[in-house]
């Protein structure tokens, strides 16, 4: 009769029992910052894992054409020289690498599990990007970590579902199953003259730091960059209508391909948020940062550009607006109509 | 044909014609699949046609499931599959592969595509996508009460030549233009109407090079398929069943011009 | 010849592949554009607008106003307040009259006949007061309601004004992560969560669709609403003088259903800051033209797709559990049937959170409809007290004409206020019946979600309960 030993507790014991109890709980299982979140990624990263993560660093020195040795290696992995010796004795052994004096070369092999792994890190980003709610920061990390632990055949249906995509979210192409892989186009910002006017085709994600800066400043694949002024350590640029500028160092980690000056200057747009009810105007872009179902969604309304909208009516709790867009009138939360661009009409 | 058509008349002796199968699919000489924007009444006239009471809302997306019904016209099986409602046929949601894979796959006779005639350009969205793929559709612009209570003209006759498919106005509600909408399927059905749907133009320079290119070696290698076109679009917008056709050659037997009927 | 046909395939997918890297990221989006830009030149060649009056000037003067600041609230819970209490009235006299036809008068007569035909005590038993009965206080007491309930709501879906209030509240709803048509599932569960569930699919986003389907069962349904009514008379309604105690009662039974509400926000957070953190959202809102409902139309199809599916449903889990309860009270270890034996065993552990044994097995046995949840209760009362000459004997379901004679029941078997209490927040808070649980899988198709719907609710009851009663004591009232 245990229980009924504990019924003879004063309530205010239990209550108190009972308000630790939940508050363990909540410690261990809450997501991202609870104990069994921390334990599990405390984990060390396994042989795979490293091994894994070379042949990657090494195929995008050999695809940069970048030099690539036993030092930079472990800087990149963030292990001990030491280990990185080891690492590339077992690499070598397993013939995945070919060493010439202290230049370091991916075999065939090796460069075909490389590109196997660039594969499926960059559908799972694509897929981060378009289907789920992950901060943008984090697109990189989660498929670092999923990639190692994913089969090929997880991958190639989820690649089947999304349509097969060809680009990861930074605008890095995605290497075929059979890999192949685009040669490299386009060149930094760095390299960039006053003037001259650019589309951004991929930000390198790594390190993080400096990614997470360039997102921060609202810089994305696709967007249109034009060089307002080039000084020796700041690059000045007008994005999506906004000033802009980057040290060089910070500039070399975006590519760019240049845009003839015949298309239009981006000057500086309005968001279809800034409508009042009554107004009209013309769509003119949905910003790169909207994806996956919610830009089809868009679309599919028949907000493209060209298209006329106005607002009509404002939700009696203020958010969203109904707009009026090819006859239908739509709500739109003022979270989305603040990444559709418009050209108000007087 | 034994019925006269084109008179005014018809609609009336028709009804007599129309005997509603219930869902006794088991032997039919045509397939018709019905396509359209959610909330444009498809329901609506799925039932009108087939006797079966799917229900219908105002509100979009109501019909989650693929519903079949059948009917008797001018002596003919006809089975019905009402396909679900999408805005497009373009992306990769369930829904829309589902709809998509029918029309190109499944191969119905005809593809009715519904559309309500108050919201008829995001509607010819979807129509225009449907006639990329198939040659043999007839519009239903359904919703004309609504539209001429809302002041809209709609002109039909050039609506059917720039989509070069029969538009029969409709309003399903009150039953109106049934009759004449089944009188254009079995007219498409049968070879008697030859469509010539429209072509989607205005695509940038660079993309139509990478199109023919692909047409090319599609049509070399598939001397039978009639829309490269599209499914060359469909390859570069990785669509993973044409994918899977073109490689295990299944694209083939379906371009083979068969009507062969699917479930 | 077969390997050169293949490599030449494989040709075709590889130069599609490479077409595609050169035409470069915004690709799909051109292609719509050009289709979009063929749509409106046809558009403009055929479409005209008749005299100078705007297309849908009547439609958007309407949104104006039930979108409106002042008037939008208010006119939203005037619609919904008179549905439902069209509902509660006016299910009060057919539910009576099927409840003495089905019940009062047919159960005794099947009972004759297979006295008549010599059945076998256990058989009638079984068939008779343990599936029979089931079956026809699910009818008794579900078919009303819904048939009213249901095509009044569809009327107001087939209007177009459903959308609208899914407009209004979105505001709300975004806050707490979820999606302004879960205002419309909301109230649809207020009718019945499985119907509830099956109007989830009108959110198009998985992540939204999915919260949407998991707090459906905070809406208290028409099943749990007599239940509450009750409950809240007897040990509410009693406290104040007897010209308040209507009021007292009915204001209860308001709070339970506003903390209802409350509840599906904060899971709705909830959830939308844990485990659904990283599925994707998106949010579209179309507002349909008014359209005049079609009266008759309306009636027959939310009768056959809704109350007869939804009925169907409950029946079909009804039986079963009637023969279960009759059963546990009839089949006896020793002295003690199985549901003693239960009883007498977790009462120690339900008194923990202000419930009791009959309680717990009620509300385990009488899953398949919140209906039956009273009446079964009922019977194990006077089962496990020994009660003489009260209801139809073990293992029958019953209730009583008035009020009085079951607060009579009640207090026999050992209930307080605090029971009373803590039985309308486990009412509120606990698994959905077993039709919902049904249809819950059969939306999501995921075993997981249906666990985490149907056992999420039930660990908030007993926490809530517990902390009840436990403050309850704390301050000795």
């Amino acid at each position: 009769m245990n229980t009924l030993f504990i019924l003879s507790i004063q309530p205010g014991l239990l209550l108190l029992s009972g308000l630790i109890i939940i508050a363990i709980l909540a410690w261990i299982l809450w997501p991202q910052k609870g104990g069994l979140a921390r334990f599990s990624r405390m984990k060390a990263r396994s042989q795979r894992e490293l091994l894994e993560d070379s042949l990657k660093y090494m195929f995008d020195c050999e695809y940069r054409k970048a030099p690539c040795d036993m030092h930079s290696i472990a800087g990149n992995l963030d292990i001990s020289v030491d280990r990185a010796s080891l690492l590339l004795e077992h690499l070598f052994s397993k013939e995945l690498i070919t060493l010439d004096d202290q230049a370091v070369s991916l075999s065939d092999t090796g460069r075909s599990y490389a590109l196997r792994v660039i594969r499926v890190h960059r559908i799972w980003e694509r897929y981060f990007a378009d289907e789920t709610s992950i901060d943008q920061a984090d697109w990189h990390n989660e498929a670092c970590r999923i990639e190692h632990n994913v089969t090929m055949e997880d991958t190639e249906k989820l690649a089947a579902q999304m349509g097969h995509p060809v680009f990861d979210p930074h605008g890095d192409p995605i290497p075929t199953a059979e890999g192949t892989l685009p040669e490299p186009t386009g060149v930094t910002l760095n390299h960039l003259k006053e003037g001259q006017l650019g589309r951004v085709t991929h930000m390198e994600d790594e390190p993080k730091s400096i990614y997470e800066q360039l997102v921060v400043l609202g810089l994305y694949p696709g967007m249109q960059i034009y060089i307002t002024d080039v000084a020796e350590n700041k690059i000045s640029f007008v994005a999506d209508g906004d000033e802009c500028s980057l040290t060089p160092l910070f500039a070399a980690h975006i590519t760019v391909e240049l845009v003839s000056a015949k298309e239009p200057v981006v000057s500086k747009n309005e968001l279809l948020s800034s409508l009042q009810v009554g107004e009209e105007a013309e769509v003119v872009a949905i910003s790169p940062n909207c994806r996956g179902q919610q830009r089809r969604r868009l679309m599919d309304m028949g907000i493209v550009p060209g298209s006329l909208v106005s607002a009509v009516i404002k939700s009696a709790s203020g958010d969203p607006v109904g707009y009026r867009v090819l006859g239908t009138t739509v709500g739109i939360r003022s979270r989305e109509a603040d990444l559709i661009f418009i050209n108000r009409k007087k | 044909m034994n019925t006269p058509t084109n008179c005014e008349s018809c609609a009336m002796h028709n009804k007599a014609n129309l005997v509603k199968l219930g869902i006794n699919l088991d032997e039919v000489d045509y397939v018709i699949a019905m396509a359209g924007n959610p909330n444009t009444g498809k329901s609506t006239v799925f039932n009108n046609l087939t006797g079966l009471r799917q229900h219908t809302g105002n509100w979009p997306g109501k019909t989650v499931t693929r519903a079949e019904g059948g009917f008797v016209f001018n002596d003919k099986r006809y089975k019905m599959v009402d396909l679900p409602g999408t805005y497009s046929l373009l992306s990769t949601s369930t829904d829309e592969e589902v709809a998509r894979n029918f029309i190109l796959f499944g191969q119905p006779d005809v593809t009715v595509i519904v559309v309500d005639a108050t919201r008829l350009e995001r509607n010819l969205n979807l129509v225009l996508q449907i006639l990329e793929i198939t040659d043999r559709a007839v519009l239903c612009l359904n919703l004309m009460d609504e539209a001429k209570r809302n002041n809209l003209e709609i002109d039909v006759r050039v609506l059917s030549k720039e989509l070069g498919i029969p538009v029969i106005p409709a309003s399903a509600r009150r039953r109106q233009g049934m009759t004449e909408l089944l009188q254009a399927v079995e007219e498409v059905a049968t070879g008697k109407y030859v469509c010539r749907p429209h072509k989607i133009k205005g695509r940038s320079a660079k993309l139509n090079n990478a199109i023919s290119k692909l047409e090319n070696s599609l049509a070399k290698q598939f001397p039978n398929l009639t829309n490269t076109k599209w499914v060359a679009l469909r390859l570069l917008e990785g669509d993973d069943s044409i994918i899977e056709a073109v490689r295990t050659g299944d694209l083939g037997s379906i371009s083979a011009g068969e009507s062969g009927i699917q479930a | 010849m077969d390997k050169t046909t293949h490599h030449n395939r494989e040709e075709i997918l590889t130069a599609a592949n490479t077409a595609r890297w050169e035409l470069g990221l915004d690709f799909h989006d051109t292609v719509i554009e050009s289709i979009y830009s063929d749509a409106s030149q046809i558009a403009r060649k055929t479409v005209k607008l008749k005299g100078d009056k705007e297309a849908y000037a009547t439609d958007i003067t309407i949104d104006k106003i039930v979108t409106s600041r002042w008037l939008g609230f208010p006119l939203m819970f005037l619609l919904l307040a008179l549905v439902f209490w069209l509902t509660i009235a006016g299910a009060n006299y057919p539910s009576g009259l099927l409840s003495s036809v089905l019940i009062d008068y047919l159960h005794p007569l099947l009972k004759q006949a297979a006295t008549f035909i010599h059945m076998p005590w256990w058989m009638s038993g079984i068939l008779i007061d343990g599936a029979y009965m089931a079956a026809a206080w699910v009818i008794a007491v579900m078919l009303p309601p819904m048939a009213i309930f249901f095509p009044l709501f569809t009327l107001l879906e087939d209007l177009g004004y459903l959308p609208r209030v899914a407009f209004n509240m979105d505001n709300l709803f975004r806050k707490a992560g979820a999606h302004g048509k879960q205002a419309l599932t909301m109230s649809m569960g207020f009718g019945c969560n499985a119907a509830g569930v099956v109007a989830a699919r009108v959110i198009d986003s998985p992540r939204e669709r999915l919260i949407a389907i998991i707090t459906n069962n905070f809406s208290l349904c028409n099943g749990r609403w007599p239940t509450q009514i009750l409950i809240a008379t007897i040990f509410i309604g009693s406290m104040a003088s007897p010209q308040l105690a209507g009021v007292v009662s009915a204001g209860a039974v308001v709070g339970i259903a506003v903390l209802g509400i409350f509840f599906s926000l904060v899971v709705s957070w909830g959830l939308s800051k844990t485990v659904l953190r990283g599925e994707a959202s998106a949010f579209t809102l179309e507002l349909p033209p008014y359209r005049p409902p079609r009266i008759w139309q309306t009636l027959y199809t939310s009768l056959i797709d809704r109350t007869i599916f939804v009925l169907w449903r409950a029946i079909i889990f009804a039986v079963p559990a009637g023969i279960v309860i009759w059963l546990v009270a009839n089949v006896h270890i020793g002295d003690l049937s199985l549901a003693e034996y239960f009883i007498n065993w977790s009462d120690p552990f339900a008194l923990f959170f202000g419930l009791n044994g009959v309680i717990l097995l009620a509300y385990i046995i009488a899953i398949p409809a919140n209906e039956i949840v009273i009446p079964t209760i009922l019977m194990l009362t006077v089962l496990s007290s020994k009660m003489a000459g009260v209801g139809g004997g073990s293992g029958v379901m019953f209730e009583l004409d008035s009020t009085a004679d079951i607060a009579g029941v009640l207090q026999t078997g050992g209930w307080t206020l605090l029971t009373g209490l803590n039985l309308m927040l486990f009412s509120l808070l606990h698994n959905p019946c077993s039709t919902t649980i049904y249809t819950i899988y059969k939306e999501t198709k995921s075993l997981k979600w249906t666990m985490v719907s149907t056992f999420l609710p039930i660990v908030l009851g007993f926490v809530i309960c517990f902390f009840t009663t436990q403050l309850w004591q704390f301050f000795g009232w």
